[in-house]
């Protein structure tokens, strides 16, 4: 699930350039939009999830046309800004829309472990893998082989010779952010049944995507995934065998001091700026 | 008769006098709490404004200099919070060593962090930052025997000189700490320093070109912004005499961004009726107002709603409206008004 939300934000930094400080919130906007039709209309969750879906693409759309298409002439850090006034706006609204009271989404498979050895593994948490290694596949295979995702790659590569070379960049842009909304809704409700579902539930997942980001370099879309994979096996392993406490203080730490060797990432190419 | 007319004018242009008689103005607020014209909660409130403001002022720099964002203002604060109430309370050392402790401990951890994260890409300081602050919030919560964990740590009032302090004696400490860094980062902006900021600011490869350090510079920003960080935590715990780790959550980083970005980027002044805007406004009067005052969520939108509209139409926070305003009201000094505006226009893109 880190994974989704890691890559919602390199799709939106690709093709807008704007570091999406507001991923977590919007997920955690759309996770509980999901988790206030499960609770109160008593929908499959299935159904949920659709209605979440439709939310989070709203919500997309609506940054997109309100805020980001209209800040050409602002600095890259004055997006970043906005994003983070986007996180204020969207942790203020949902109280309001959704009710104060903490809810809880359930899990997709109820029960049931697989074991392996010593290790165990929820059929939940299988699910979620295979979900989250499926839709990563799915989007890589989108980006490489159709036309839409050659439209992403050439934005992103850029997007000034991609506007002169006809493709419509605004209307890749608007289906990033969109895209980026759903995968952050996908994201929050993978993560929601482990915790209970509060304005502040995503702060971790938007902490670790962006690090997957970091880890595995902002260049390639791959990266990040293969990222926040690695961060949450190493999370694991750190909190079973060190410390249950300070194993996640402690992966932070070791990220940053990663940073000092390899300051490009996992797979990263030397970023260099033109005057 | 002429010469002291020129003097007196000379020393009132001079902006050190500014801050020194904006420092007075505030010294009187607590008078007015005594007599009673003034409710003690809004001294309590203007109290934390002021506190916001020293905050704000440090990344002012950050932000409106080298463009760097720091996500961790709240964890740096909540440091020297938890750190003054430590050496002060736990270890007894009294009220200059706490100050120290909150100044020096916070501003080291921030230069290793700088140094970790600003040489990749300016905004790997923002991500990190953004994780140190998380990992600090942690810490408050599970390091019991420092921060007594989530039931909050009690401090007192502290001694200074042999003086047992009172909230209005805090109050002063607190104008007076304001002043000083006014008057501070005023220097470094008109300084050597302040000029290499500025031509990182124009274009970075030139600065670079013209023999500026731009990483020792940025450095220097952000170790100057958690220098004030830890100030403030520290001034904050003396006047409100508890911490909680709720306290330093990221909406506080966020709330101290609003503040700089509503302000104005590189004003001294915006920064605190920036702090005053997203801070005391909700306080004083969105808490009080009928029907929308209860909802929670409410201050939080109020911010946000502002940053996204000042980036959108007022890049130069309220400081560009006020220059706007006084460029209406006066055209005496036609010159250098669209000087102003044409450099900010460069400056905007």
């Amino acid at each position: 699930m880190y994974a989704l939300a890691a890559l919602g934000i390199i799709l939106v930094w690709r093709t807008s350039l704007v570091m999406h400080f507001a991923q977590g919130s919007m997920g955690m906007f759309s996770g509980t939009a999901v988790a206030f039709v499960l609770n109160r209309t008593g929908a499959p969750l299935w159904a949920s999830v659709l209605v979440g879906a439709a939310v989070a693409i709203a919500l997309g759309f609506a940054v997109d046309f309100a805020v980001i298409r209209r800040l050409r002439r602002a600095t890259a850090v004055g997006k970043e800004i906005v994003t983070l006034g986007l996180i204020m706006v969207f942790l203020g609204l949902a109280p309001i829309l959704f009710g104060t009271e903490p809810m809880l989404l359930p899990k997709a498979i109820p029960d049931g472990a697989l074991t392996i050895g010593d290790a165990y593994l929820s059929y939940n948490g299988l699910l979620n893998i295979c979900l989250g290694v499926a839709i990563a596949a799915g989007l890589f295979v989108m980006l490489q082989k159709t036309k839409i995702g050659l439209a992403i790659r050439a934005t992103a590569s850029n997007e000034q010779t991609a506007r002169l070379m006809g493709i419509p960049t605004r209307r890749v842009t608007v289906l990033a952010w969109a895209a980026a909304g759903v995968l952050g809704m996908l994201a929050a409700v993978m993560i929601a049944p482990a915790t209970t579902v509060t304005p502040t539930f995503m702060n971790t997942v938007q902490v670790t995507a962006l690090f997957a980001c970091v880890l595995g370099g902002f260049q390639t879309f791959y990266g990040p995934v293969l990222g926040a994979y690695l961060i949450a096996v190493a999370g694991n392993f750190l909190q079973l065998y060190v410390s249950s406490v300070w194993g996640e203080q402690l992966l932070y730490l070791l990220i940053l001091l990663f940073l000092l060797v390899r300051p490009n990432g996992l797979v990263g190419k030397t970023y260099l700026k033109k005057v | 008769m002429s010469t002291t007319f020129t003097a007196a004018g000379r020393l009132a242009r001079n902006p050190h006098v500014g801050y020194a008689v904006f420092g007075a103005a505030l010294m009187t607020l607590p008078v007015l709490a005594g007599s009673g014209l003034m409710m003690t909660s809004t001294l309590m409130t203007v109290g934390f404004t002021l506190i916001y403001a020293i905050v704000a002022m440090g990344l002012n720099l950050l932000l409106g200099y080298s463009g760097l964002i720091s996500l961790g203002t709240a964890g740096f604060m909540g440091l020297g919070a938890y750190l003054a109430a430590y050496v002060q309370d736990d270890l007894g050392l009294g009220f200059w060593v706490a100050v120290l402790a909150a100044l020096v401990i916070p501003t080291v951890i921030g230069i290793l962090v700088g140094v970790v994260s600003l040489r990749v890409r300016s905004i790997y300081l923002a991500i990190a930052t953004l994780t140190i602050s998380e990992i600090l919030l942690k810490t408050f919560e599970q390091a019991e025997w420092f921060t007594h964990g989530t039931a909050g740590k009690q401090s007192h009032y502290p001694v200074i000189l042999g003086v047992q302090a009172d909230r209005a004696l805090v109050f002063g400490i607190i104008v007076v700490a304001l002043v000083l860094v006014m008057m501070l980062t005023h220097n470094i902006v008109h300084g050597q320093l302040g000029r290499a900021l500025h031509a990182m600011r124009a274009s970075e490869v030139a600065a670079q070109a013209m023999g500026v350090n731009v990483l020792t510079y940025k450095l220097f920003a952000f170790a100057v912004a958690t220098l004030y960080a830890g100030l403030a935590g520290a001034l904050y715990l003396f006047f409100l005499k508890s911490s909680y780790p709720s306290t330093w959550n990221l909406f506080l980083s966020l709330n101290v961004v609003a503040m700089v970005v509503v302000g104005g980027l590189r004003s001294i002044y915006g920064t605190v009726v920036g702090a005053f805007v997203i801070f005391a406004v909700p306080e004083l009067v969105l808490k009080r107002l009928p029907v929308i005052g209860d909802v929670a969520g409410l201050p939080y939108i109020f911010s946000g709603v502002l940053i996204i509209v000042v980036i959108m139409f007022f890049p130069q926070g309220l400081r560009g409206v006020w220059d706007v305003g006084r460029r209406m009201a006066s055209t005496r000094r036609p010159v250098s008004a669209p000087v102003d505006a044409a450099r900010d226009e460069v400056a905007a893109r």
